[in-house]
């Protein structure tokens, strides 16, 4: 069975359909990227997943239970991790300070111990690769450091499943190289990751599998080879460029 | 004005200040976890003096006593306060106005009924009588509700800055969305933060009426205050809330001294203007959220 699990989700924002009846799996310890052109729904199937809307139409499962019907923060607690596209960390607060906050209410693995707390997320920081940032304030971080910050927030909570939301847009080509190795290493950790990338090359370099989301529907599902091969896809994405 | 008349002044004035301190404080929390502006904050302290002045009349207690029975008989209030803003629909720093300012005028018609229009005191004769400070003399009343007061924000402080509900409900406030998504459960620190500030109302209400004399309408002002001091300080700044607090209390207390009480509604509506006009994120500076 799945990871994560969709079925025939729907989202009308009134007279709108921004997701029409899309099924989605993801298998636990793969990479899967979602890729689509602008307005496709690509983050409004995000905000469904971490529990942010609530579908029209459809159900969520994830690890086997429904989740359609729970709020964001019991989401969390089931093991699911996101960032945003633009990054929101807590404004006027340190970036020790924005990675503390999902450390010290994890679910499992929790410390007791502040000071295990505070060693844990300097580990997080670690890993991200903003050991030395700590005692700034979050919003003097670069853009890429910024997202650096999503993901350590993200994974402050110890997920199983983590959504990215264009962790590589905007970046220079040594950022993208950054997420890039980023992506190798937490699929070596086990986590399975749910990712939407605007840019081909990216994902071809580090999904396992890609979906391809136009105008609310699902138009292309397989490896990364096939996918961006096949007719539909090139058809959706014509007239835009790949910045990757 | 002489000197002793001046230190006198601005002993008092710091006194009351302490007591506006409390009341802002409990109206910027639930403003700053929910978005939305409780109008009826004032009618709340109001509602609390009453209880607090129809217990005392009933049973003779020191008031200081009657401070938590009051907090504890708003309580049922904070949860109908709650399913109440819940049910706001977007914007809700709009819809909130609305209906709070429905719940006030309701409120006050309430007390109204209850209490006549007569003044009420809670003249309890343990608060009267003065002590002396080198060459001050102090409102004993005043001195006990200013540690009464200055303890419950100091417990509150130390909540908020210690406790792990004091961070859940902080991260809330800074962003809810975000909270959420850590595994913080925004709606156990929302219900939490309208229980403690309804409590945190009621017994203010009751230090209130220790002070002032109580009438139905008596609300409305101290919701200005309330609005002000949040303003002034910058939501969800609790440091910052007590010194503008204590500023605004010694502020009045002059204003009082030098053209008596007839100036104060004037200079306090003049202090908002000129506070938001000089710097939107409040004393502490900075945008506000």
């Amino acid at each position: 069975m799945a990871l994560l699990e969709g079925r025939g989700l729907s989202m009308a924002f009134g007279g709108l359909l921004a997701l029409r009846g899309v099924d989605i799996a993801v298998e636990e310890h793969q990479v899967v990227g979602l890729l689509g052109p602008n307005g496709s729904g690509k983050t409004t199937l995000f905000n469904i997943l971490s529990g942010l809307l609530r579908p029209t139409a459809g159900q969520v499962w994830f690890h086997g239970t429904r989740m359609t019907d729970l709020p964001p923060w019991k989401i969390s607690r089931l093991g699911i991790g996101r960032t945003f596209q633009i990054p929101r960390p807590f404004a006027h607060s340190t970036v020790f300070d924005n990675v503390l906050v999902g450390v010290t209410f994890r679910p499992r693995h929790r410390y007791h111990c502040p000071q295990d707390r505070r060693r844990e997320t300097e580990r997080l920081l670690g890993i991200v690769g903003l050991a030395e940032k700590a005692a700034a304030n979050a919003n003097e971080l670069s853009l890429g450091e910024r997202k650096r910050l999503e993901l350590a927030m993200a994974l402050s909570t110890r997920p199983t499943l983590l959504l990215l939301d264009e962790l590589a847009s905007g970046l220079s080509p040594k950022g993208r190289e950054e997420v890039i190795r980023f992506y190798a290493r937490l699929k070596e950790r086990g986590l399975t990751i749910f990712a939407i990338e605007h840019s081909f090359r990216v994902l071809a370099q580090v999904a396992d599998r890609l979906l391809v989301l136009d105008q609310g529907t699902i138009v292309a599902d397989g490896r990364p080879a096939q996918v961006l091969g096949s007719p539909r896809v090139v058809e959706a994405y014509l007239g835009e460029d790949d910045h990757g | 004005m002489s000197l002793t008349t001046l230190a006198q002044t601005l002993a008092s004035g710091a006194l009351l200040g302490c007591f506006y301190t409390l009341m802002a404080l409990a109206f910027s929390m639930v403003l700053s976890v929910t978005r939305a502006l409780n109008l009826a904050h004032g009618d709340l302290i109001i509602l609390g003096g009453y209880l607090g002045y129809w217990f005392w009349s009933g049973s003779g207690l020191h008031p200081l006593l009657l401070v938590p029975v009051a907090g504890a008989a708003l309580l049922p209030l904070a949860l109908l306060w709650q399913w109440l803003f819940n049910r706001l629909p977007e914007p809700k720093e709009l819809s909130s106005l609305v209906l709070t300012f429905g719940l006030s005028l309701l409120l006050q018609n309430i007390m109204l009924a209850l209490w006549r229009g007569e003044y009420r005191l809670i003249a309890s004769e343990s608060l009267t009588g003065s002590i002396r400070l080198g060459g001050l003399r102090l409102n004993q009343g005043r001195l006990i509700v200013a540690a009464a007061a200055l303890a419950a924000v100091g417990g509150l402080y130390l909540a908020l800055t210690r406790t792990r509900w004091g961070r859940a409900v902080r991260a809330t406030s800074l962003d809810r969305e975000a909270a959420a998504l850590l595994g913080i459960n925004v709606d156990q620190a929302t219900r939490t933060t309208f229980l403690l500030a309804l409590a945190l109302s009621g017994g203010a209400g009751v230090l209130f009426a220790t002070l002032h004399y109580l009438y139905p309408a008596g609300g409305i002002e101290l919701t200005l205050l309330a609005i002000v001091l949040t303003i002034w300080a910058g939501v969800g700044r609790l440091r910052s809330v007590l010194v503008a607090g204590v500023l605004l209390g010694v502020i009045e207390a002059l204003t009082v001294a030098w053209s008596g009480p007839r100036w104060r509604e004037l200079v306090v509506a003049l202090l908002l203007l000129a506070s938001l006009l000089a710097r939107s994120g409040g004393l502490a500076g900075g945008r506000s959220h």
